[in-house]
């Protein structure tokens, strides 16, 4: 039963990472309509701003203040990126089809990946917190702190977007441009403003995740292969829900770990690394279900 | 509009005109007609040492920018160019500089793009001073035999053995992986090893060889293939808790080595790990990871480390000067020239034919090799079969903070009961 408990809460430790990321994925979806292939390389531009940032302000502080201080500085570097891109490439492109759009993404993920890396160099680069691999004992049960610090900045992540779109007036104009971009448009709304903020959140949102995957092993230049997993969590989640995108990404991180831990005892013909491919086959299992996701809004056509 | 088509027309002139150069550049002859193999020119290198002398131009294909082994690659490459360097400076080979600085080319460790480049260069130069990885290296073993083309590989797969054209130094995984099980059985008396690896001819042979050791011994063998990947190592650490082996044989890279004891240790392992070369990387000592690495892990190796004290490690360091983080991808480019200046001597000074295939008999007529100690002189020796030629013993060091490298030796050159014993016919891994 500890195992299995343990089990659990390193997957919702990596699963709150999966979250945030697929988050970022939903956010310039819902609003734009189209798929940010360039969120792998945002991320990894957050994350290597994190590793800059740490040990440039982390001799004055405590230790976890200036971990959470240097998040900061690459969630706001990372957004500011993201807004150049928005209005540089992705801007001009409004009223070309999604598919053009999303092409043009992934050319920003190879052109920011690059860059990124250049600033890596060739080894790994640590981002500075003070909680490493140590674990703590919570009633018998054994996880690891970064694990716990995980799930806690996806709690505050997701409760601030939860009042930024119920209560901010610019959270409305986004919740108007996805319903419906003319009658928004109509109505006074800045689409464009939009487009941009929706990029800047997820542009942050990917820093935050890259630098809490980073606690472990640093950053290097394949990290971003990992922001790949948070898109069977959105297609299960349901493209378009922000509810789905949280629930897609737990879901991922707790199947993935206990297959991890399993699946060789109850399962041992699937082989040795059944866990790299268990998201995906959760997200077939799902779409046999709910052709949409779990909380994916249906399209409905009238021909 | 006219403008742009005026652009478009001088980049495809300029397109044109390189490809000629190139065409130009390589395949000559020597000028008095004696020597005949592409790459080889009466001309001086570019900025040559020696102006007098003509060039010896050597390919290079290794991973330099976004490959997984890059950290290794880039130091590689740069060890090679300051060997060839030296040995310009003291004047050559037989009346030739050599060059390794123009063909140069990016594999992205892919063996499609392998392949490719090496078409662009073949025509060019007289042999590879380096082509990286080994599946990667396999996928041009036929071009290579077609053009009887020789090249120092970069990568320590058992298969080298059997390939004339492939110049290896040092030993291989398998016996990397038979030694390390031997030595931990006669210090630790364990009794059972686990090895967790990348599939293939890198982790696959390292792995085989664990098991061959195993049996010899009679103790538990369990393979655990995992995927690259910080994120993918769920089922290999997993299998290490529930398993507790006495002795982890990691084939990976360095990140997943970080991520598996670091990630092991945190839960409670206390077992032995023994990685593979390839697994160490100094960087790792900036992550979370290095309190367990300290204390748990060993790493086998080919040839001393960087900081290690041989009149080969010394002239690397006094070339290299003051490199930023000393790595032991130095230390294998280095070690990885002098069977191909070996090779040039001989066939520049012997009575071979002036041409590749020359080269290649000249290869395999080496008995000893002069690696200034970094390796014993018969470890050089090509001449006999490959079960007779196979070197057979490999180090171990410990992680230690204070070494350039981030490791220091516990044990010089061991072969253990296993390797001494075993017969190779083949491969280890054969996928």
């Amino acid at each position: 039963m500890t195992e299995l408990l343990e089990a659990v809460l390193r997957g919702l430790g990596t699963g709150s990472i999966y979250a945030m990321l697929a988050l970022a994925f939903v956010i310039v979806y819902k609003s734009t309509g189209v798929i940010n292939f360039a969120q792998p390389a945002m991320m990894l531009a957050g994350a290597t701003i994190a590793t800059y940032a740490g040990p440039a302000i982390g001799v004055v502080l405590f230790a976890s203040l200036s971990f959470f201080l240097s998040v900061g500085i690459a969630a706001l570097l990372t957004a500011l990126i993201a807004l150049v891109i928005e209005r540089a490439a992705i801007r001009p492109m409004v009223g070309r089809p999604a598919f053009v759009v999303a092409i043009i993404t992934i050319g920003i993920d190879i052109a920011v990946r690059v860059v990124a890396g250049g600033f890596i160099g060739l080894g790994a680069r640590p981002v500075p917190n003070p909680w490493g691999l140590d674990g703590v004992d919570l009633a018998g049960v054994r996880v690891q702190q970064r694990h716990l610090v995980s799930m806690a900045v996806l709690t505050v992540v997701v409760l601030a977007l939860l009042h930024f779109y119920r209560r901010t007036r610019y959270g409305l104009a986004m919740r108007a441009a996805a319903f419906d971009q003319e009658a928004a448009l109509t109505q006074g709304v800045n689409v464009g403003n939009v487009f941009a903020v929706s990029w800047a959140m997820a542009g942050a949102l990917a820093a935050v995740a890259g630098s809490l995957l980073a606690i472990s092993a640093g950053v290097d230049r394949r990290i971003w292969v990992v922001a790949l997993i948070a898109l069977p969590a959105i297609i299960l989640g349901g493209l378009d829900s922000l509810e789905g995108a949280v629930i897609g990404g737990l879901a991922v991180g707790v199947v993935q770990a206990l297959v991890g831990s399993y699946q060789r005892e109850v399962a041992p013909w699937l082989g040795d690394n059944f866990s790299v491919v268990a998201p995906y086959v959760l997200m077939l299992l799902v779409l046999l279900a709910k052709p949409y996701g779990i909380f994916g809004t249906p399209e409905v056509r009238r021909v | 509009m006219k403008l742009r088509r005026t652009g478009v027309l001088l980049a495809a002139l300029a397109l044109v005109a390189t490809g000629c150069r190139d065409s130009d550049d390589g395949g000559g002859g020597g000028g008095d007609g004696e020597i005949s193999a592409p790459g080889v020119t009466e001309e001086a290198c570019p900025d040559a040492v020696n102006e007098d002398n003509g060039c010896i131009y050597l390919g290079t294909i290794s991973d330099l920018t976004q490959g997984p082994f890059a950290p290794l690659g880039v130091p590689i490459t740069e060890a090679q160019e300051a060997f060839w360097a030296r040995v310009n400076e003291e004047g050559g080979i037989g009346g030739y500089d050599i060059n390794v600085t123009e063909y140069v080319r990016d594999n992205l460790y892919n063996p499609q793009t392998h392949k490719q480049v090496y078409g662009e260069i073949e025509g060019d130069v007289l042999a590879l001073a380096q082509t990286l990885g080994s599946p990667t290296t396999l996928a041009i073993l036929p071009d290579m035999e077609r053009d009887e083309m020789v090249g120092a590989p970069a990568s320590w797969t058992s298969l080298w053995a059997f390939e004339d054209a492939i110049l290896e130094s040092g030993t291989n995984y398998c016996v990397e992986g038979m030694n390390a099980v031997d030595y931990m059985v006669a210090e630790k008396d364990i009794s059972s090893v686990m090895a967790v690896h990348y599939p293939g001819d890198y982790g696959g042979d390292g792995a085989a060889g664990a098991e061959i050791a195993a049996e010899a011994n009679g103790i538990d063998f369990t393979g655990v293939e995992t995927a690259p990947g910080q994120e993918e190592q769920a089922g290999a650490i997993s299998a290490i808790l529930d398993a507790k082996p006495d002795l982890v044989i990691l084939g990976t890279a360095p990140t997943e080595t970080a991520v598996i004891v670091g990630q092991t240790a945190a839960q409670g392992f206390t077992g032995q790990f023994i990685g593979l070369g390839p697994t160490w990387n100094p960087a790792l000592l900036a992550t979370p990871a290095a309190p367990a690495l300290e204390a748990l892990y060993m790493q086998s190796g080919y040839w001393g480390p960087y900081g290690s004290d041989t009149p080969g490690h010394e002239a690397m360091r006094e070339a290299l000067g003051e490199v930023e983080q000393p790595n032991d991808g130095y230390t294998a480019g280095w070690a990885w020239s002098y069977p191909l200046k070996a090779a040039l001597e001989e066939w520049l000074a012997g009575d071979y034919d002036k041409d590749r295939a020359g080269l290649l008999e000249a290869v395999q007529s080496l008995e000893t090799i002069d690696y200034e100690g970094m390796l014993p002189e018969e470890a050089g020796n090509r001449s006999g079969e490959p079960d007779d030629n196979i070197f057979r013993a490999s180090v171990l060091s410990k992680v230690d903070k204070a070494a350039p490298s981030g490791v220091s030796l516990v044990q010089d050159f061991t072969v253990g009961p296993t390797a001494e014993e075993h017969t190779f016919e083949g491969a280890c891994f054969e996928g």
